[in-house]
């Protein structure tokens, strides 16, 4: 990746620590305002066509009219570039040992700086049109929830993926060759799994998206059969226009999904015409969920999404980035949950988990609501319940949707017992887990009053000692109370075992090892210590 | 009503200042008189309009208004008194509710940080709000209706072991 660059200003997307500045690649402009550009162009283009086509000469006819229009056209387009070829002489970014810093804005100057250390997560997005320059968009996430806090677009795809690599190297605490600064290797991953095209279509086809169309193409009908006039079915069109804009969306994000893992986290790569590369460092993922639609428990197919801390629900394209793996089989969906969660924490963790996904009663150590809710869940209270694990609680709840929530004990913020007067009289009551902003909304629905009053002692209790056991925000570094500083110390100058490919394998192992033997306690700071 | 609470046994809670029921009536009373006045513009356009009695719906909608207030005013008291928090080693706990209860539990070292607020109102009866924020929207942990020197004691206090305490994400 970063071979022979060793001169001062060879590498120029390294972080360095006489802070250089620099500018996004100069093409970033049309990348951007293409959309506009297009319009103008229609607009124009369409009334000059049209003069054309009406068999006048376009430029001798009404030559004073063709003139104002050109002049006009010319006024909006040399505006249009020149504000974004002010703006992008204005954006500049800067990339150091701790920080990253973007300054932009021609009238109103905007400086932004953000701790690298603090980073959630990692995208380099391509739109279709940057694919063809061969650019890319880099955006860097810290827990705020809202914008991006850094978004570079766009830059050539190649040193995209050196920042970003440059980047997490420095967040995890690696120690540089102090010669080569800019040398910071690519940490070495491992393929997990990948989602067969033929898997998407199918999954898009059996989705929730289908069942709506069904319904709706059956009220339809009965409209039609009830009024005698086929002019009814037209009331379909627009539910057309959604289904088909709901399959889209499933397809075009699902499309070539392919899941890694790294010592720097989770890699997620998706996209059909806009393609996404997500990483996301050990760690920083809050909550995690299971679920499985109604219709996907014919093929066993299950759907994955993730709170992580920067990502948001708002946001452009939030859905597509919390989907930490958008259909799978049970198989992926145990690969997938070692790598969220090393360590399971229990000597079981195949049947603990199966029994969280489709599971009913007190298998795999489940605790479930009281008999006595039939009558209010009539489906769902054998399959309402919780249990803990060493490391993570592991909640689960629906019986036409199934869904199973994980949250690591460490990332639990806080929670709330809740209890209302019919819970009262019933004597149950729901425990909710807060964590950041996400899709994934961790909660205990109806379990007896007196397991929830002990699971949320025991759950704070759980929560601290985690806390306190805490890895640190620098996730190749040894963690303070590992042993003496000098210790860490050694273990930061390691910065070899990353780059060579001796940390791939092993990743691999521990992570299989996860999946099928069972947990490797510690298996975290294995990385770091060497 | 069987009235077991779900908190967990043995814990001391303070309770907020009973000046603070005074405080939650005030505002009460206010915005009773403002849905008084708006669920009793029917009446006063139907009386305008035609002469004699207005009809009996035009009646039935500031009364039913008026009922739900006066119920939820008599429950103000007991809502107040219902509030609690409680300091632990760890964490900070914090209930609500009678018919709707809730405990939260806050641990001082997932705290973003604490705001301190005090309305016109509050302000009168010495009386502050303290709210703890943490990386989670859905930690609505707010303690209102406590006396000013408490709520600047909690703050320091809370500030302080959040420090001593202090976890990532």
């Amino acid at each position: 990746m970063s071979t022979a660059e060793g001169g001062p200003a060879a590498g120029p997307l390294a972080p360095d620590a006489a802070g250089t500045w620099h500018r996004v690649h100069p093409v970033s402009p049309l990348v951007r305002g293409w959309l506009a550009l297009a319009a103008i162009a229609y607009f124009f283009g369409r009334d000059w066509f049209e003069t054309l086509f009406r068999g006048d000469q376009p430029w001798a006819a009404s030559g004073g009219r063709i003139g104002w229009t050109a002049a006009a056209a010319a006024a909006v387009l040399l505006l249009l570039v020149g504000g974004y070829l002010l703006s992008w002489w204005f954006t500049r970014f800067q990339v150091t040992k701790d920080h990253v810093r973007v300054t932009s804005g021609v009238l109103f100057r905007q400086h932004r700086q953000a701790r690298l250390d603090r980073v959630q997560a990692i995208d380099i997005v391509q739109p279709l049109l940057a694919r063809i320059f061969a650019l890319a968009e880099l955006k860097f996430e810290v827990a705020d929830a809202g914008e991006s806090a850094v978004r570079l677009a766009y830059l050539p795809l190649a040193d995209a993926q050196r920042l970003r690599a440059a980047i997490l190297a420095h967040a995890a605490g690696v120690e540089l060759d102090p010669a080569h600064p800019e040398e910071a290797p690519e940490a070495p991953e491992h393929p997990v799994l990948e989602v067969p095209g033929g898997r998407v279509a199918g999954a898009a086809f059996l989705s929730g998206t289908t069942v709506f169309l069904l319904l709706v193409a059956g009220a339809a009908a009965a409209l039609t059969a009830a009024l005698d006039a086929p002019a009814a079915a037209a009331v379909l069109l627009p539910a057309l226009f959604g289904v088909g804009a709901g399959y889209w969306s499933f397809f075009s994000t699902a499309y070539n999904f392919r899941a890694a893992i790294s010592p720097d986290g989770i890699r997620l790569r998706y996209g059909l015409l806009e393609t996404r590369a997500q990483t996301v460092p050990p760690g920083r993922v809050q909550a995690v969920s299971v679920s499985q639609p109604p219709l996907w428990r014919l093929k066993g197919w299950y759907r994955m999404r993730v709170n992580v801390a920067g990502y948001g629900v708002a946001g452009e394209n939030a859905a597509a980035r919390t989907t930490l793996l958008p259909v799978g089989t049970r198989a992926d969906v145990m690969q997938m949950l070692a790598l969220v969660l090393p360590d399971p924490g229990t000597e079981d963790p195949l049947a603990v988990f199966a029994a969280g996904l489709d599971g009913t009663g007190s298998a795999g150590g489940f605790q479930t609501s009281p008999p006595r809710m039939r009558w209010l869940s009539p489906l769902a209270w054998r399959r309402n319940g919780y249990a803990a694990t060493a490391t993570a609680l592991l909640m689960r709840s629906g019986a036409l949707w199934r869904e199973l929530v994980v949250v690591p004990h460490e990332r639990t913020q806080s929670m709330a017992l809740h209890q209302g007067p019919l819970a009262r009289r019933l004597g149950v009551a729901d425990l909710r887990l807060h964590t950041t902003v996400g899709p994934v909304d961790p909660r205990v629905l109806q379990i007896d009053a007196a397991a929830a009053r002990r699971l949320f002692d025991e759950q704070a209790a759980r929560a601290a000692a985690a806390r306190r056991a805490g890895r640190p925000e620098r996730w190749l570094e040894a963690p303070p109370q590992a042993g003496p500083p000098d210790q860490a110390l050694r273990a930061e100058e390691q910065p070899g075992e990353r780059a060579g490919g001796g940390t791939a394998p092993r990743g691999a192992g521990r992570m299989e090892g996860g999946n099928s033997a069972g947990p490797e306690d510690g298996g975290t700071q294995d990385h770091g210590r060497g | 009503m069987p009235s077991e609470p779900i908190d967990p046994p043995g814990i001391g809670w303070t309770r907020v200042s009973p000046r603070y029921i005074t405080v939650r009536l005030l505002g009460w009373a206010a915005g009773t008189l403002l849905a008084l006045a708006v669920s009793s513009l029917p009446l006063f356009l139907l009386a305008g309009m035609l002469p004699g009695f207005p009809p009996v719906p035009a009646w039935l909608l500031p009364a039913a208004v008026l009922a739900v207030a006066l119920w939820r005013g008599l429950l103000i008291p007991r809502q107040v008194r219902a509030i609690g928090y409680a300091e632990r080693d760890e964490d900070l706990l914090i209930r609500s509710g009678i018919f709707f209860q809730r405990v939260m539990v806050v641990p001082y070292g997932r705290m973003q940080y604490v705001d301190v607020s005090v309305g016109p109102v509050e302000r009168a009866f010495g009386l502050a709000s303290v709210k703890l924020h943490t990386a989670s929207p859905a930690t609505n942990a707010a303690i209102p209706g406590l006396p000013a020197a408490e709520a600047a004691r909690l703050r320091e206090q809370l500030s302080a072991r959040g420090q001593a305490r202090l976890a990532g994400l």
